[in-house]
């Protein structure tokens, strides 16, 4: 094959990658837009390990290479992360695009990442030199600037599944379908007997990064329902301040605005 | 239903559902050469001097020098050149052509061209023009008295934004000079504008120059008058290729960034209110024309006549200006100026109502013009203005007055509702004397030997189905089943000049021309002979004679009317609304299929929605164009289409075929009052200007002005 | 050892021996002369390009060739051939359904789509199958018909 490569195995498409200047294509569908890249592809749609879909415990093995339709079709899938992928795009963007290709791309848009961050998912990253695991939060160093090792291929997204409902999501676009996001937010909250023992919160399309602040959302972990009332006021101005977002095809000001209402709808959502 | 209207399979549908209809970027390569213009990256600027690199065998370039004839296309003033010569006037204005075998080397070297500028200071906004490309006036009795005796005076600003006509099928061209003759075909909308412009740029006479429309993917007036722009460049390019043909097809950002858009306007408007009616409008509209003037003229005198919308108001003054900017130049749009100027007149009539306590729909029908009233240049409503019966169907199908009060109460939750109404027309047929004095149609139907007839025109089907509704015309007066009426797209050396394929005219006037020239052939028809009969356009004796300079007169035969209503719902945490429903009721006269008439009815409405709101499109600080491409210029995807309602209201004019008059442009001129009236009710705010954003929504949502 | 891209086209074992990076829409339009794949945009946001890899529907623009190894491309000239077109074209001709045209090979590729996954969809269903094929001409409603036609009419096909 002339420029492209077609492994069949995870240790082929690692031995190639190290062994060539090759580009990782994965759905291809934000590589092949723009102008051709010089060099080689390194398909990655035959190999078999990127496919799985593998539940171990409360974690959920994703392959890389899962496209988002594979996903929405599985029974394993949790409604959340389903319900984020089926706002991507359109159909035949979907039949092509993986959430490995949707995390490497390093955009703070990309709809899936969003449910991993919020998730605290993992990545699980190899090269010939070995694997390791790492947290998505880890994983990206800035706008688009990835901790992705030379020769290194994502190979799964271990996700956490624990906390994944119920959930509230909202994506904020120009339109139905084929939307970039403008915004979007995930809010995870468990409250069992009156105690929040799980809140966790995460912010698309506004920073550089998907904006993911444990810390904040620790302040009501551990919590009762009313203690939380009490410093909900303390809550919103922590991530007032920390929501800083950049202009786009919208204001900062209308960003920040709408990232607001949506988490004090979620508070609200939950009696706080 | 007419028997004509019943809908029948329309004559290109098997070939553009098996995929085998050929656009012009389908020809098969053989030895065509690629063209890639060289374009400024200023708004303003002198060309100090081009550097062309050596170029490989087989590749070339031309440029302003290159031009055989006069380096100016042909629009209506002749001020776009071929290729600019020492000024650039807007960025993306052509420099050059790059032009040789292959496509990406093409490309390549055109971006290793390089043009000496020295940059000239450009205006990239309507309020700092200072070159009035053209400014009309006309009005009607006593404005400075009306405005004296008024109870109150209101005045307010609007502002509408660009619209991209996002045709799928982008522009393109493809010429071959061979033994003098120039054949020039592609995407299109006005094969003799084409025609017209190679004549003068090539420096031909006409029977040298060939033109021919390729199947057409949309059009929207977007292929009005730019096709010539790009036809004259390519022919250059041909010239210069020793016989070898030339295509050039735009990708969609170049398309997006650098062909012509619907006028962005500032419409100041004063009107006076006395005994709680419209006394007297002042308006004064600033069409930003960009850097050449291409169709701006008529563009602002059909925005001009329509001004005062659907009402009869007594005192008159109509002012407008199309500007100069150093942006790219806009042209032809679906509505071609009507937009703009219902957009202003219908939210203003919104606000004056809701000042005075009264419905806006209310008020309105208290100012609804009437046949025989006279229009805003002192012509005639001729024909039935039945929108008092239009608001009655389209009340019921959107169960509109119930849905009004139920919304104008509060609304505590998340969600909020809003429905509201526009009132609107469309002049059918081209402005003024322009029909009479400018286009002169002449159709055509020749008779073979074997009975099958061919319909000569040079009318071109978009995608509105001009093909299967002549033929039906023809196929009905001549009593033959429709596979034997011939129409096939239009080519300079066969069929006459009957006109461009623009201002809701073909059906209405090149189909009536038809069906007297039916009518003719079946009263002369000789069995088994070839025969060729001809018709020529005639004014309908009714018309008031334009007068252009004055602005007085019918500057149309007759309206095509139109009654919307929309409802919506919007979130106030993100601003974002969602279109429940749409609602309308048009009077195209008689529809000439019902399918055909219908899908552009539906087409077009949907258009003015997204004009209203998702269809932004905005300069940089430089004046480059910065949504580019359909990732970032927005049009509806089929999940944004509401429930849409459409009824055909048929008031039949006799001058147009079988009752028929113009509909292509009808749907989407008001669509976006409608729309924003539902908005200002869902907000409990006031709305001044289109594309309105969820941003807008949220951030004006957010001020304390109530109405 | 074969060299070059092994792949089904339209039914028939094709070898394709150019580059591996070559764009999928750029090699059926340009190579196979099938130019009832449209391009509209070339970014994978419009639908006009749209085909069938292993049954599903794709933007041929957004693939690159390597990708089609092993796999079977469809385009509209090959679907045009099927009983389930005949179906679907009676039904978007019954409706006018067809403009301008440029949209309809990737609509009807989209149609199909959505009927393999559910032969009596909802309306909901139609408009969330069709929501990558862009159409500046039809406001939609006319296509969601024929679509809704097809169903009814092209039962045990699906």
């Amino acid at each position: 094959m002339v420029n492209g490569f077609v492994p069949t195995s995870l240790e082929e498409a690692l031995k190639i990658r190290a062994a060539n200047d090759v580009i990782p294509y994965a759905g291809g569908t934000d590589l092949m837009i723009g102008e051709r890249r010089e060099g080689a592809y390194l398909f990655l749609n035959r190999v078999p390990e990127l496919k799985i879909v593998k539940r171990e415990g409360d974690v959920l093995r994703l392959g890389a290479g899962c496209t988002f339709s594979e996903l929405i079709e599985h029974p394993e899938t949790p409604a959340l992360l389903k319900e984020a992928l089926q706002r991507i795009a359109a159909p035949a963007i979907r039949n092509e695009a993986t959430i490995g290709g949707n995390i490497a791309n390093g955009s703070a848009k990309a709809d899936s990442a969003l449910i991993f961050f919020v998730a605290d998912a993992k990545l699980k990253l190899a090269s010939t030199a070995g694997e390791r695991v790492i947290p998505i939060k880890a994983f990206y160093l800035g706008r688009k600037k990835l901790d992705l090792r030379p020769n290194e291929l994502i190979t799964e997204i271990l996700l956490p599944t624990k906390w994944l409902t119920p959930y509230y999501y909202q994506k904020v676009g120009a339109r139905k379908a084929l939307a970039i996001s403008r915004l979007s937010f995930a809010g995870l909250m468990h409250i069992e007997n009156g105690v929040i023992e799980h809140c966790a919160t995460a912010f698309g399309a506004v920073s550089a990064v998907v904006l993911r602040r444990d810390d904040i959302d620790a302040m009501l972990v551990g919590k009762t329902v009313e203690q939380a009332k009490q410093i909900r006021g303390e809550y919103l101005a922590a991530y007032r301040q920390a929501i800083d977002p950049i202009k786009g095809r919208v204001s900062s000001e209308y960003r920040k605005m709408v990232c607001m209402n949506l988490l004090e709808d979620f508070l609200e959502a939950n009696g706080i | 239903m007419k028997q004509i209207s019943k809908s029948v399979i329309k004559k290109d549908h098997g070939v553009k559902a098996r995929g085998s209809a050929v656009y012009v970027g389908d020809f098969a390569q053989q030895d065509m050469l690629h063209g890639k213009l060289v374009r400024s990256p200023y708004a303003h600027a002198k060309i100090l001097g081009i550097k062309i690199p050596e170029l490989p065998e087989g590749y070339f370039t031309v440029g302003y020098r290159d031009v055989p004839g006069i380096n100016e296309v042909h629009i209506v003033k002749d001020d776009t050149p071929v290729f600019a010569e020492t000024v650039v006037e807007y960025i993306g204005d052509p420099v050059l052509m790059v032009v040789g075998p292959d496509e990406q080397e093409t490309e390549r070297l055109a971006g290793e061209i390089v043009v000496e500028y020295e940059e000239l200071p450009a205006i990239l906004d309507v309020r700092d023009a200072d070159t009035v490309f053209f400014d009309y006036s006309f009005g009607s009795g006593d404005v400075d008295k009306a405005f004296a005796e008024a109870d109150k005076i209101y005045e307010e600003e609007f502002e509408t934004g660009y619209q991209e006509q996002a045709y799928l099928e982008t522009q393109g061209m493809i010429a071959d000079f061979n033994d003098g003759k120039l054949t020039i075909h592609g995407s299109m909308q006005c094969p003799y504008y084409v025609h017209g412009a190679l004549v003068k740029a090539m420096g031909l006479t006409p029977d040298r120059v060939r033109v021919l429309q390729d199947v057409t993917g949309g059009g929207f007036g977007g292929k009005e008058a730019y096709p010539s722009i790009l036809a004259c460049q390519t022919a250059v390019a041909a010239a210069k290729a020793g016989g070898k043909p030339v295509r050039v097809v735009f990708g969609r950002r170049e398309d997006m960034e650098f062909t012509s858009k619907r006028h962005p306007s500032l419409c100041r408007y004063k009107f006076a209110v006395k005994d709680g009616k419209v006394s007297a409008m002042d308006a004064d509209a600033i069409f930003n024309a960009g850097g050449y003037t291409t169709l701006s003229a008529v563009v602002l005198q059909r925005g001009l006549i329509s001004a005062p919308g659907v009402y009869s108001i007594e005192n008159l003054r109509i002012h407008g200006t199309a500007v100069k900017t150093n942006t790219v130049p806009n042209g032809a749009y679906r509505g071609f100026g009507a937009p703009q100027t219902f957009f202003a007149t219908e939210m203003m009539m919104d606000h004056i109502a809701k000042d005075l306590g009264e419905e806006p729909l209310d008020f309105k029908k208290r100012h609804l013009a009437k046949q025989g009233d006279a229009t805003s240049t002192g012509g005639k409503y001729h024909f039935p203005v039945p929108i008092p019966a239009m608001i009655d169907e389209v009340e019921k199908m959107s169960d509109f007055a119930q849905k009004r009060k139920e919304y104008a109460k509060p609304q505590p939750g998340r969600f909020k509702k809003g429905i509201g109404i526009g009132l609107w027309f469309h002049g059918a047929g081209f402005t003024g004397n322009g029909e009479r004095d400018i286009i002169k149609a002449v159709a055509r139907l020749h008779k073979y030997a074997d009975g099958r007839v061919e319909i000569l025109v040079s009318q071109s089907d978009i995608g509105q189905g001009i093909k299967t509704t002549l033929s039906k015309i023809v196929a009905n007066e001549l009593n033959l089943p429709l596979e034997k009426v011939i129409c096939n797209n239009p080519d300079t050396d066969r069929v006459p000049d009957s006109g461009p394929t623009v201002a809701s005219r073909s059906l209405m006037t090149v189909g009536e021309l038809l069906r007297r020239a039916s009518i003719r052939l079946r009263s002369e028809w000789k069995e088994g002979e070839e025969q060729t009969v001809e018709e020529h356009f005639k004014e309908p004796d009714f018309v008031i004679p334009f007068d252009i300079e004055k602005f007085e007169g019918d500057a149309y035969p007759t309206y095509a009317w139109a009654v919307c209503a929309v409802e919506v719902q919007v979130d106030s945490l993100t601003g974002t609304n969602e279109i429940l429903g749409a609602w309308a009721s048009f009077d195209v006269g008689t529809p000439m299929d019902m399918n055909i008439v219908v899908g552009q009815m539906e087409g077009g409405l949907l258009q003015g929605l997204g004009y209203a709101s998702m269809e932004q499109m905005a300069a940089n600080a430089k004046g480059r164009i910065r949504n580019n491409s359909f990732s970032d210029y927005l049009i509806p995807t089929a999940m944004d289409v509401p429930v849409m309602q459409v009824h055909m209201h048929v008031e039949e004019y006799p001058d147009g075929p079988y009752g028929a008059k113009g509909a292509g442009e009808l749907p989407l001129v008001g669509a976006p009052c409608a729309y924003m009236s539902a908005m200002e009710q869902a907000l409990g705010k006031k709305i001044y200007h289109i594309p309105f954003s969820a941003e807008d929504a949220l951030l004006r949502a957010d001020e304390k002005e109530d109405i | 050892m074969r060299q070059g891209i092994v792949f089904q086209l339209n039914g028939e074992e094709t070898v394709y021996e150019g580059s591996a990076t070559d764009r999928l829409l750029d090699v059926l339009r340009e190579e196979y002369r099938l130019t009832g794949v449209k391009c509209g945009c070339k970014e994978g946001e419009c639908g006009s390009c749209s085909v069938l890899i292993d049954d599903k529907l794709v933007n041929s623009c957004m693939v690159a060739m390597g990708r089609v190894q092993g796999s079977s491309v469809v385009t509209i000239e090959g679907f045009s051939k099927t009983e389930r077109f005949k179906v679907l074209d009676a039904a978007y001709a019954s409706v006018s359904a067809v403009q301008c045209g440029y949209c309809i090979p990737g609509m009807i590729l989209a149609s199909n789509c959505i009927l393999s996954k559910n032969p009596t969809p909802t309306e909901a269903d139609i408009r969330e199958g069709i929501s990558g094929n862009l159409c500046r001409c039809t406001g939609y409603n006319a296509i969601v018909k024929a679509i809704q036609i097809a169903a009814k009419e092209g039962e045990g096909l699906w």
